[in-house]
């Protein structure tokens, strides 16, 4: 991919369990925080409803999904709408390498939560970084 | 090739192999070759939910009946296994160190989890539930939590 090209970043949309609201954590982080100039958040919801902006924002740029559980709804959903994913994010996988964190809370996080999404946010954010070309001449940040 | 009992609640579908017998708790226990193979039911993990962890006992390890012969930690609850049969563990299914997943994937296949040499296995096989009566008891408890909603 060239530099202009944002990835989209679809975390799940699943309630009432704090791995859900860890993919979302890690998602705002991203977008936010940590590459707000390489990404742009996706609401999976509004891929479900069939909007048509979102539909061809991720019809027409490489995603990565995160998924809060095995359904893998956003995973999913992207293939659906004909999108691309470069990268299969879970936070079940992310958990797994982070025994030692219990996330819970569902509308906020406790500080394992919070741990397991900072983990996430930076397995997601090595993988923008390895796709994000620099421009011929110019540097990356 | 095994055969399977099948019932859909609500949105779930769940099935029994016909070939195992089960402790009332949802371990099945499949005797292959003088050796008992111990899993989870579809029931068991569907409610279980996302195994994140599993922790077997070692091969080698002395059974009682019913004590714990794994711990499966998931995204809803931690869960304690015990075992329907008396023995000594043989066998630990390796696959399931790197990919315990396979246990909501496929719990009456990849995802088994330990084989058992038996020690009283007449005795223990009449206190488990054949495949039918384990049905019937799931399908009870299922619809009771759909009830319950």
């Amino acid at each position: 991919m060239n530099s202009s090209e944002k990835i989209a970043i679809v975390p799940c949309s699943g309630i009432g369990k704090p791995y859900g609201t860890v993919s979302r954590v890690a998602a705002y982080q991203v977008t936010e925080d940590e590459r707000p100039e390489q990404t742009r958040l996706v609401p999976l919801a509004l891929l479900v409803m069939g909007d048509e902006e979102y539909g061809r924002i991720v019809a027409e740029s490489p995603a990565i999904t995160i998924d809060g559980c095995s359904q893998a709804c956003a995973t999913k959903m992207v293939l659906q709408s004909g999108g691309t994913v470069i990268r299969e994010c879970s936070v079940l996988g992310t958990a797994r390498s982070h025994r030692d964190l219990k996330p819970q809370g569902i509308a906020e996080l406790n500080e394992d939560g919070e741990k397991l999404a900072d983990a996430l946010a930076q397995e997601i954010v090595d993988v923008i970084d390895a796709c994000v070309q620099p421009s011929k001449g110019g540097s990356h940040a | 090739m095994s055969d399977f009992l099948e019932v859909t609640i609500d949105k779930f579908t769940f099935r029994v192999d016909q070939s195992c017998h089960y402790s009332s708790e949802g371990i099945w226990a499949r005797m292959e070759d003088g050796r008992v193979r111990l899993g989870l039911s579809d029931f068991l993990q569907q409610r279980s939910g996302d195994i994140a962890f599993i922790d077997v006992k070692p091969a080698e390890t002395l059974l009682k009946l019913d004590d714990e012969f794994a711990s499966i930690e998931t995204v809803k609850v931690n869960v304690m296994l015990a075992s329907p049969v008396s023995g000594k563990i043989v066998l630990v299914n390796p696959a399931l160190d790197l990919k315990p997943e396979l246990i909501n994937q496929a719990p009456f296949g990849e995802g088994w989890v330990c084989e058992v040499e038996a020690d009283n296995l007449d005795a223990d096989r009449q206190r488990m539930l054949d495949a039918d009566t384990y049905f019937k008891k799931m399908k009870s408890e299922a619809e009771e939590e759909v009830r319950q909603k």
